[in-house]
Formats: structure tokens, sequence, C-alpha cells
């Protein structure tokens, strides 16, 4: 087994997060589940590689997941920093042993639990007593209240917490305190910078994720979120800094994330440098620290081609980190595949590869080029044999400022897919799905020089706390319907089980523009004579050799991928 | 006004409406910190959203925990807390200190002085306090062997404001020794070699020093010792992992023999490195009735720990990296960072490790140590937030007696500084200053009683009472400060009350300078988002 330290920093990273442990805990409830479907129940997915078991102080047994997750104090909403699980029981107010003189209590107002929340809650207190037979009647009961939690969900959402069915170690959450500052105005890399002073965290952080890095036999990488659209990237980075200091050779994959609209409130000209330095010094920071970054985040995800047949609202984080936490569900599983057992049916899954392995073929060829596209079928269409309906066409994109159509015949991609359904309506077995692939690939006239596929017949599935984002023609299993696309209704996790998800990472040149922005920006409005952000980058504590550096990496980058024509032609 | 030709959304702020929001935000900030200070405070218990407690004292850490939005708290709060990352403390002094000089001002700024007179008496004062700090002092000795009561009454005095009675003068001795135990000759001392670490456990006089290191983790192995005696102590920073991706890069493989091959010769590497550790624990321990234990900074993997085990060494891995620091220091040896170069020389050694297990969380103790230089202060306390408050105080303590030992000073305490300084200002330099400017100077030396005054009000004590009594015994010509219990002067000097001189100059020097930038504020100015909105 190789384990997997997850690292969340920054709000939207947190809300990605979130659903991302939710799917694992699904999982988990359904492969314990006996009456489920058999699907879930295969074991070929060994949870260890995320998820610890420990013992509370109690003696009581924990399963939780090895995640350090960093965010604004403040941000846990209803959640207690120490987790649910290794809760000592409440401390009584007077309780004060270190002071004998007088104490004054100041209470904050307290975080309402929402209705989803409160009936974990009730579930986890009535545990005990769930031998008890329960009727018809407590079940009708129950699909109405499921209903009550959907829809409060689907309007309540403040915080990442509220939709968080996991419970998490007390080591595992770290708010950040004594940043003086409204979350509107943490938005560029200096403010980060500025406000948090690594000396003072640094050692906390660093300690958290040594308390799970400690028990790791043999960790196969660490998977990293960060929120890029504001200061956490300075947290982020000077993490890890550290991160990559402390452990030499552990790969890191960073998922440098955005929620969709954070750039567009920026208006003024002013405003707009601002953003594009802060977008250029982050991504070049970040991605000096990691061995293969994946920018996540449109601009405008409910229009885009990833959301076909999804209803997103942008304004709700809920809503598209949804999205994204999915296609990093996907992108995750062939690094746990392998039978828990040796009897169960090798034939449910094929491809399992580790992270490094993912690194290696992505980053590690011929062009080092280590950012990578993140592209997303969901659902993923039924496997058809007719051209119509592919499932390469149906991926699309979820990192910005890509070109689109590039043919790149060094491309390498790396594609998972899992619970894909079959035309009858069955699932797709794993030896289909190959097939229908490779088909697919040769029908193609845009092909990647190198494809690695991962399959397994488990498909995403849904939990109760997941937005209502299903168009009208997504089915129950995830199976597309025939029939008009319209606005008009959605589905949510009571009308839509499981979905069948494909997911890939491509190392393509359709990067570039992402690049090359970044490059320009940087040196139009950070290096040149006179250039308008020289001053403001000075204040963020950038001297100009480090600048220069920074250039001379983002070039060094867009340069291993332009294409050789020009060279050619001289 | 032509900020509006150029943007009509901008927000102006005349002159008095600026300088009294700011004015009103320092008055704040002091209300909310001014009941901390001093034996008599009042501790502050807070209950975040989630029902998260959190209990402190400490100016700084109260600071931290507030969600600071106006710009003018935040630029004090920052002060404050870069008080007390230089010198570690002063927090709470600093803020009221500023709150207590803006009040001041404002009495004369609303009879229509300028501030700048103010200002510019704020800076005669300043230079003129220091002067006389120079002569307040009461030097200190710190030879080859440090006047331990002296560091014993400093520490106590920290304390005592943070911690009840018996249990702060429990840990003076503490705090005393362990800065003593790290403390090298012609070195500075550098605190981070004493290790805190907490256990949730029992109950808070169980709080003790440990000579020598806990660590905060086990051995992986179950058939590895769990108490051990007269151990060497191998410190290294060397990954006995099996690591794949470091050699996997430029290997192409044909078939699966080869493939295992390469596997196996790379698991020998490995192997080889942990060899060589066993070879040097046969070389030490041969014959002689002792244990070797090998504590790793990177990762060990279960087949070197299984042969680790065997050979009957004791092995920890994914040690803190500032461990090894305080190791070597506290054991002796050196840190290795490559197999290649072991030699006995290396090793350090304990009398005793041992571990203790508590629910999920394992604790070694290396103790027993010979001439340490490193030391740990293991706290214990039933909850988080009870273990929370110990760590700030006892940090607090910590880099009290380290001020101490390093300013070769000390200052007397419970408000005699205060009140010595004011006597001082008003009686002799008010005289030697021309013109209004004076007022600039009593308003400092008036702002510096908010001290002793504090200290009273938060006794019960009446302010007024107390400050007749205590400068009229300065008058006097003795130098005397508060009785928290009775309100009648006392002499801190016999009381053992002593402040520290780095914390309280830089008090002094920077109180005036962020009071005086705010005064001069003439305008402020906001363009685009709503400044009086409430926050």
């Amino acid at each position: 087994m190789k384990e997997i330290v997850t690292i969340q920093v920054g709000d939207y990273a947190n809300f990605i997060g979130s659903h991302f442990w939710n799917f694992q805990d699904e999982l988990m409830g359904l492969a314990s589940d006996p009456h489920g479907d058999p699907v879930f129940n295969s074991q070929d997915l060994n949870m260890d590689v995320l998820y610890r078991t420990g013992e509370t102080q109690q003696g009581i047994l924990s399963y939780t997941p090895r995640l350090v997750s960093i965010n604004m104090k403040g941000s846990l909403g209803s959640m207690s920093s120490h987790g649910t699980l290794y809760n000592n029981d409440a401390p009584i107010a007077s309780d004060v042993v270190t002071w004998a003189g007088q104490v004054s209590t100041h209470v904050s107002e307290h975080h309402k639990r929402n209705l989803f929340l409160q009936s974990l809650y009730e579930e986890d207190q009535n545990l005990n007593m769930a031998n008890e037979a329960n009727g018809g009647s407590t079940g009708s009961q129950r699909e109405y209240q499921d209903k009550d939690i959907v829809d409060s969900l689907e309007n309540g959402v403040q915080f990442w917490t509220d939709y968080s069915k996991v419970h998490y170690h007390p080591q595992s959450l770290y708010e950040l305190s004594g940043v003086w500052m409204d979350l509107e105005e943490f938005d560029n890399y200096g403010i980060g910078r500025d406000s948090f002073a690594w000396t003072s965290h640094g050692e906390e952080i660093s300690d958290r994720l040594r308390f799970f890095v400690e028990e790791c036999d043999h960790m196969q990488g660490i998977q990293f979120i960060v929120d890029d659209s504001g200061g956490f990237s300075a947290v982020a980075a000077e993490f890890l800094e550290n991160l990559v200091d402390d452990y030499t050779n552990t790969p890191v994959m960073l998922y440098a994330t955005r929620g969709p609209g954070s750039n567009a409130r920026l208006q003024s000209k002013k405003h707009t440098i601002f953003g594009d330095l802060h977008d250029a010094i982050s991504f070049a920071r970040l991605s000096s620290y990691s061995k293969l970054i994946v920018p996540i985040g449109l601009p405008i995800l409910s229009t885009s081609k990833a959301s076909k047949f999804l209803r997103i609202n942008d304004e709700k984080p809920y809503h598209s980190s949804a999205v994204y936490g999915s296609a990093l569900h996907s992108i995750s599983l062939p690094f746990r595949m392998g039978p828990v057992r040796p009897t169960s049916n090798a034939c449910s899954f094929s491809g399992a590869v580790d992270v490094n392995g993912v690194i290696e073929m992505l980053s590690g060829q011929g062009r080092q080029n280590m950012v990578s596209i993140l592209d997303v079928a969901m659902p993923a269409p039924t496997l058809t044999g007719d051209n119509e309906q592919s499932l390469l066409e149906n991926l699309q994109p979820l990192t910005p400022q890509i070109e689109e159509d590039v043919e790149d015949l060094q491309a390498v991609e790396y594609l998972t897919v899992h619970g894909a359904l079959a035309s009858a309506g069955h699932r797709a077995s794993v030896s289909e799905v190959k097939d229908m692939i490779h088909a697919a690939f040769e029908r193609s006239n845009m092909r990647p020089m190198f494809c690695h596929l991962s399959a397994t017949l488990c498909p995403l599935p849904i939990p109760l706390p997941f937005p209502s984002i299903f168009g009208n023609l997504v089915g129950q299993r995830g199976e597309l319907i025939n029939g008009q696309l319209t606005d008009a209704s959605r589905k949510g996790s009571l009308d839509v089980h499981s979905i069948p998800m494909a997911a890939r990472l491509r190392s393509n040149s359709a990067i570039l523009p992402f690049l090359e922005t970044r490059l320009r920006n940087l040196h139009q409005f950070g290096i040149e004579r006179g250039a308008l952000g020289a001053p403001l980058l000075s204040s963020w504590g950038f001297g100009k050799e480090e600048l220069v550096e920074m250039e001379e990496m983002l070039s060094k980058m867009v340069i291993a991928l332009s294409p050789p024509q020009l060279s050619d032609s001289d | 006004m032509s900020l509006r030709v150029l943007n009509p959304n901008a927000e102006v702020l005349n002159k008095s409406a600026a300088l009294h929001m700011n004015i009103n935000a320092a008055k704040g900030l002091q209300d909310v910190l001014k009941t901390n200070l001093g034996p008599k405070g009042t501790i502050k218990m807070l209950v975040g959203g989630a029902g998260d407690i959190k209990l402190t004292k400490d100016g700084n850490t109260l600071l931290k925990e507030m969600q600071i939005q106006n710009p003018t708290a935040v630029m004090i709060a920052r002060t404050a807390v870069a008080q007390d990352d230089i010198s570690g403390d002063g927090t709470t002094s600093t803020v009221i200190f500023i709150g207590e000089l803006m009040k001041q001002s404002e009495r004369y700024i609303d009879e229509g002085m300028h501030p700048r007179v103010l200002v510019d008496g704020f800076e005669i004062a300043k230079r003129a306090t220091l002067q006389f700090l120079e002569k307040f002092k009461t030097p200190v000795v710190m030879g080859d062997e440090p006047d331990k009561e002296i560091l014993r009454m400093v520490a106590r005095t920290t304390l005592r404001t943070k911690l009840y009675e018996a249990l702060a003068d429990q840990l003076t001795d503490i705090v005393v020794n362990s800065v003593l135990c790290i403390r090298k000759p012609e070195e500075s001392i550098d605190l981070f070699m004493v290790e805190i670490m907490h256990m949730r456990h029992k109950f808070d006089v169980d709080t003790r020093l440990v000579e020598g290191l806990v660590l905060d983790h086990g051995s992986r192995h179950p058939d590895m010792k769990r108490r051990a005696e007269n151990c060497y102590i191998l410190t290294c920073n060397v990954s006995l992992e099996y690591d794949k991706s470091e050699i996997n890069a430029g290997f192409f493989y044909s078939n699966a023999e080869q493939r295992e091959a390469m596997v196996a010769a790379e698991r020998r590497q490995v192997d080889e490195k942990v060899k060589k550790i066993i070879e040097l624990k046969n070389k030490v321990c041969s014959g002689e009735d002792s244990n070797f234990v090998v504590i790793n900074q990177k990762g060990i993997d279960p087949p070197s720990l299984d042969l680790l085990a065997r050979a009957g060494i004791i092995a920890l891995r994914r040690a803190k990296r500032r461990n090894m620091e305080r190791l070597v220091l506290a054991c002796g040896g050196e840190a290795v960072n490559s197999v290649d170069d072991l030699t006995p020389e290396c090793l350090g050694w304990a009398g005793l490790v041992y571990e203790h297990v508590l629910g999920e969380e394992k604790y070694t103790f290396v103790e027993n140590v010979k001439n340490p230089h490193s030391c740990t202060i293991l706290i214990k306390g039933p909850n988080d937030h009870t273990i929370a408050q110990i760590k700030d105080a006892i940090r607090d303590g910590l880099r009290a007696v380290k001020n101490t030992i390093e300013d070769e000073s000390v200052v007397l305490g419970a408000g005699a500084f205060e009140v010595a300084a004011r006597q001082y200002l008003v009686n002799e330099v008010k005289k030697t200053v021309q013109g209004r400017t004076q007022l600039g100077v009593e308003a400092f030396a008036d702002a510096l009683l908010v001290v002793p005054k504090t200290l009273a009000d938060n006794s019960g004590l009446d302010t007024q009472d107390v400050l007749i009594a205590l400068t009229g015994e300065h008058d006097r010509g003795n130098v005397v400060g508060l009785n928290q219990h009775t309100g009648e002067p006392i002499d801190p000097q016999m009381e053992g009350i002593f402040d520290n001189y780095s914390v309280k100059r830089q008090i002094i020097n920077s109180g005036p300078v962020i009071a005086s930038q705010l005064l001069l504020v003439d305008e402020v100015i906001r363009a685009g988002r709503n400044m009086r909105k409430p926050t």
C-alpha cells in the first residue's frame, strides 16, 4: 500500500476538498452495504491510501482522511477545529483552572447547524439504537426529510463544512489567526505574503503534516489543492518551499484552483494589472515547487462546454466545486486501485498507477512539460459504436486559457474512465471500455503520442449533500436520456444516484496561451523599464533578479512547448 | 477635494473626522485589552462560533484571535504584535499606552491645539524618558554563573500575570532552569532549543522539565523495545526507504525478470545503508550492557525497520528538523547525513529511552543525558485550551529570562518606573522646553501613568487615591510601586517585582511613533469601498 497525503489551502480548495471527501465517504458507505450495488462492493479501491486508522483517547477506533486543511479563521462555520470524533466531553464554562482571578467570557455568535448537519448529528446519536425495527412509515418520513435537506443545502451553503459528512482528525484542520483581513481583500499574492508570517504558523503547519507523514510506510505522493485566486497562493508557496525541503523525493501533484468569476469584480485598469501580476507570480512561485501543476477553474463554468449536461450556478461555490471535486476524484482513482484481498475479481479494474507514475508520464518525458490540462466528461456518455457521442469528444477542459483543437504530435495523455455504461444500459466491462477507447483513437484524426488508460467499473456515487446540478437529460444511473435539453429542471442527489465519469490529464501544447499570458504580463507589467507594476512587485518583496529568474523559468516552459517549425525554417 | 474630480466615488474624511476616527479606534482597542494587565487582570475566555474555546490573558494572543478590520486598529495591532516578536512581551502595555497617548492628545486638540505641537512634545519626552530609563534600570551582572535569584524574580513577575500564583511559582523554576540549561557562554540564547511538548493528561501541576528530549512519536515496529537503558543515540538524516522515484528515471526494462532484478538491486542499496548502521551498533555495543537508538529525520520503511529490530536497535523515523539540533545538544555526538562517515564519535548518549503511549499518541522520552544543552518542558493539562494557555505563558516566561540575561539589567516593576518617569518629565524636563511644546511633554507624561492606573483599576482600587499616594512617595525620593492587594505603595525591589529592560524600552520607543503618525493624519481617503459601513 502506498499512502497519499492531501493538503488543501484556501477557501475554494476546501470547497473542492469537501466534495472529494464526501465521495470517498459515500464509497465506503456503499461498499459496506450488503444490499448495495455490487459495483461498489468489489473492493478494488484501497481506501487506506487516503485514510488513516487511529484511536481516540476513549479507545474508539477512528478512520479519518490523511489531510491537512488550511483556511482563514472563522471559515469552519459550525464545525469545531478539533473535528468531531476526538471531542473530549464539552468543557464547562466556569472551568478555568489556570487563573484564580476574574474571568470574562466572550461568546461569538453560535453558528447553527444546518438541517443536513443536524441530521448527521442525530444519526450519530441514534447509532446505538439503530437496531430498532423501522417500519414503512419512518421510511417515507425520511424521504421527505431528504428533500428538505437537499433544498436547504441548495440555498444555504456558506462554509465548506456545511455539506461535509466526513469526520476529520483534530490535526487536520488548521485555522490561520491574526490575519486581520476581510476575505474579499485577501486577494493577491502580496497581501498573503505580508499578513502571513511563515515563522509564526509554519512550524505548527509542518508539524501537522509530519503527523500524517510519519505514519506512512511508503508515501507515494502529496496531493496539494490550493485556491490560487488570492493571498493563499503565498501561503501555499511558503508551505511548498518547506515541504519540498523536508520530503525531497516525495512527488507533489498540485492543483491550482479558483472559483468561477473570481476575477470578474476587478474592473479598473489598475486592478486588472494587479490581477494579472498576481496570476503570473502565483503560477511561477507554485510551479517552481511542484512536479506537476494542473491549473483548474474556468472563469465561467456554467456555459462552458464541460457543463453541457449540467446546470451550474456560477455564484455558488457549492455548485462549481462539485464539478472540480468529481474530476479530482476520477483522477485519483488509479492511485488506489488494487485488490484488498487477492481473491477479488481482478477484471474489474485496469491501469493502476501511482502518483509518481503519472507525474513521470506527463512531465518526465521529452519536453518536460509540467503543466497539465484537466478535461472531464461529466457524466461520461454511453459507450456506443457510433461517432456521435464519442467519449473523447465529450471530454472538455476545466483548465482556463487554453487553445482548442491543437494538433500536438508529442501530446501525452492520462485518461481515467470509471463506471461507463454500455449501450444496453448495463455497465461496460473494463475490456469493453478499453476496446472502445482504442477504436475511438483509431477514428480520431488527432492522436496523442501516448495515452495511459485506467478503467474501473465503479461509477461516481452521488452523496446526499451534492448540489442539484444535473440537467434533465441525466438519468438515475447517469445515463444520458434522449430528448431536448431544457433549462427547466435540475436534478440532484435524490434523482441521480451515480454517474459514469471520465477525466483526463494531458500534457499538450494547447496550454501555451495560458503560459504565454503569464509570461507576457510578468514582462510587461513587472520587468520592463518603467513597468506599471514594478513598484507593486517590490512591495510584495520580489527583487529584480528574482523576477528575471521567474521570467526565464516561464519562457523555458513556453519554448519547450512551442512548435518547432520556427527554428526549422531558419 | 480635487480627488472628487478624479473619482466621484472617492470618500474623504476631513481633518477632524479623520483624527477622531483614529482616536476612537485607539481607545477602543485599549478598552478591549486593558482589563488584561497585571496579576489582577481578567482572563478572557473566547468561545468561537462552533464552540471552540480559547483562554488567554496575553495581549498578543488576544489580538490575533480578534478579527480586527478597522485600519487604524490594524495599524496599532501590528505594532503591538511586532513588539511581541521583538521582545516577547509588552503587547498589552503597548496598546494601552498608544490608546492613552491618543486620549491625552484628544483633550488638547479639542481645545484647538495643532497636533504637530503635541507630536514635537512627544519626541522630546520620548528621548528624555529613554535617557531616564538608562539611569533608572538596575544592572545585573551576568557572569559565568548568572544570579539565579533575579532571573527567578523576573520570570515570576511575568508568569504571575498569566497564571495563578501556585502554578506560576512552580513554572518559575522550570523556566529559569531550562534557559540556563541551553545557555552557552559567548553565544546568544536560542530559545528554540527548549522544546515545549504537551500531553492531555491529568492536572496542570504535573508540568515538568525533562532534561533531555521528548519526541512526539515512537518506533514503528512491534518488536522494538519500549524501554532501554544506557543508550547510544545515532542522530541522522538518511533516507532508509526504498525510493523508486529517485532511481527510476533513466532505466528501462523489457521483461518481468529484469524488472524484478532491478527492484532487488535498488532494495539492496537501502539494505546496505541499514547494515552499516547495524555494524556500528555491533562495534560499540559488543560486550557492554548497552542499547542503540536511531533517530532519523527521513523515513524508514518496514523492511529496514525489520532489519533494525532484528539487530536489537530502536529506530524512530521522521523526526522534526529542529529535533536533530536539539538531540545533538542534549545527548552529544553529531547529526550525520550519510552512513559512509559513521564513527563511534558521532554517537550521543542517554541513560534512559522509553516510550509512553496515550491513545493513538506516542511519546518517546530521551532522558538522563550528560551535560545537556537542550531540554524539554512537558506540559500536562486536562484540556486543549488549558494547555494552550500554559504554553503561551511559558513562552513569555522564557523570553523574559532570556531578555534579562541579554540586557544585563532589569527595571523595577509594579508601575514604579512609569511613576518615576512621569515625575521626572513633569518636574524637570518640562521646564527646559519652550512654549506650547510643554503641553506635549505633559500629555506624554500623563499617558505614562496609564500603567499604574490600569493596574489599580483592575484590582478594584480607587485610581485617584493610588496615583496620589504613588506620586507623593516618588516626590519624597522613594521609588515605589503599587501593592495590588492593599493599594499601598510598596518597594518593588523588596517584593521582587521586575520587568524587562528591553520590553520597556521598546514600548517607550514604538508607542509615540505610532501615536504621532495617527495624530498627523490629515485626511482619510478611500476610493471604492464604503468605509463607514459597519464591519
